[in-house]
């Protein structure tokens, strides 16, 4: 397995040469401005209707994630799309158990995904285990690995549930109670 | 051939070796084995009885008995008997003779055993990690006596 680096966005080191003509900056003074005005609020509207998701199906709950976004329950009206790539997605589902074998993936994946970015826990397995608590090969309490906003239990919770999901986070988007952006 | 015709083909070839042989019904025999015998037996039975499919392999942990336990379930394509063969090692030192050379597909039964019991297969021929993960490596968590379960879980719950 590749060693996974540390990464540091805010690193003045990191920052490319200057480039001719194009102003460049390592600071978040204009995200940090905006929050503390009515221009949030529309910049909210947009994210929340925009949240798309990765496909990472981890477990018997992955089934359920796939069927969400296919045609049957035509979640693209809501803007809630399904993404191949980390790096077009803004939400991270943790779709089932996570063995201790699979979380440094996971966290690359969690990594990849540019912010803002929010966390949805799908299943028993990822909220506390499941039948998989206190199991040798299981990571527990994602909660304290992942900045978690919506819970989803069942085992496994319908599709309904996860669009439920989806429009709870929508509702903490707007409210701006998620834990993706800081406030 | 029935299971009572094998396993008296089997215990006049490898005397001394099959012990505690039980005959549970026309499909099912249970044997015990020596652990330096069992690639040769189970030659035997591939090449002359036509056990020729090793359903699967694993190991049991006996922490009163201070033993482990290597099962092997043999079938056949050719009649319906299943075999059941045990092999007892000393927990201490378990160590068996593999059976890859005979049955190709105990390759990665005899590689997870080896992870999850540490039963050391001799002359394997790729005795690599396969499950766990790296820093789990020689802590045996299938052992009945490991310690390594998470004690602070599922905070949500309660």
């Amino acid at each position: 397995m590749a060693e996974v680096k540390a990464v540091t966005p805010n690193n003045k080191e990191d920052m490319p040469e200057e480039i001719p003509g194009v102003m460049t900056t390592s600071s978040s003074a204009i995200s940090d401005f905006l929050k503390k005005t009515k221009a949030q609020d529309l910049i909210n509207w947009g994210r929340k209707n925009s949240l798309w998701f990765t496909v990472n199906a981890m477990g018997c709950c992955g089934v359920e994630l796939l069927s969400t976004g296919m045609a049957h329950y035509d979640t693209d009206r809501f803007g809630i799309i399904p993404r191949n790539s980390p790096r077009h997605a803004d939400v991270l589902i943790i779709s089932g158990y996570v063995t201790k074998k699979y979380l440094p993936a996971l966290q690359r994946i969690w990594d990849q995904m540019p912010a803002p970015k929010w966390v949805i826990c799908f299943g028993d397995c990822a909220i506390s285990g499941g039948p998989f608590y206190e199991s040798y090969s299981t990571a527990q309490n994602i909660d304290e690995i992942f900045p978690v906003d919506v819970y989803v239990p069942g085992c496994p919770p319908r599709c309904e549930a996860l669009i439920q999901a989806f429009v709870e986070l929508q509702q903490k988007i707007a409210a701006k109670k998620d834990k993706g952006t800081e406030y | 051939m029935d299971a009572k015709t094998m396993i008296d083909s089997l215990s006049s070839q490898f005397t001394g070796t099959i012990y505690d042989v039980s005959v549970e019904s026309d499909i099912r025999i249970i044997a015990k084995v020596k652990p330096e015998n069992v690639k040769d037996i189970c030659r035997y039975l591939k090449d002359k009885l036509s056990f020729g499919h090793l359903c699967c392999e694993f190991a049991v942990d006996y922490p009163n008995r201070n033993e482990i336990e290597v099962v092997y379930v043999i079938g056949s394509y050719d009649h319906p008997v299943v075999l059941t063969l045990k092999a007892i090692l000393p927990r201490d030192n378990p160590e068996i003779e593999s059976v890859v050379p005979v049955y190709w597909n105990a390759n990665w039964y005899e590689r997870e055993t080896y992870e999850l019991f540490g039963v050391k297969y001799l002359n394997h021929p790729d005795l690599r990690p396969l499950v766990l993960p790296r820093e789990m490596l020689g802590e045996w968590p299938l052992r009945k006596d490991y310690k390594g379960f998470p004690n602070k879980t599922a905070r949500n719950l309660v």
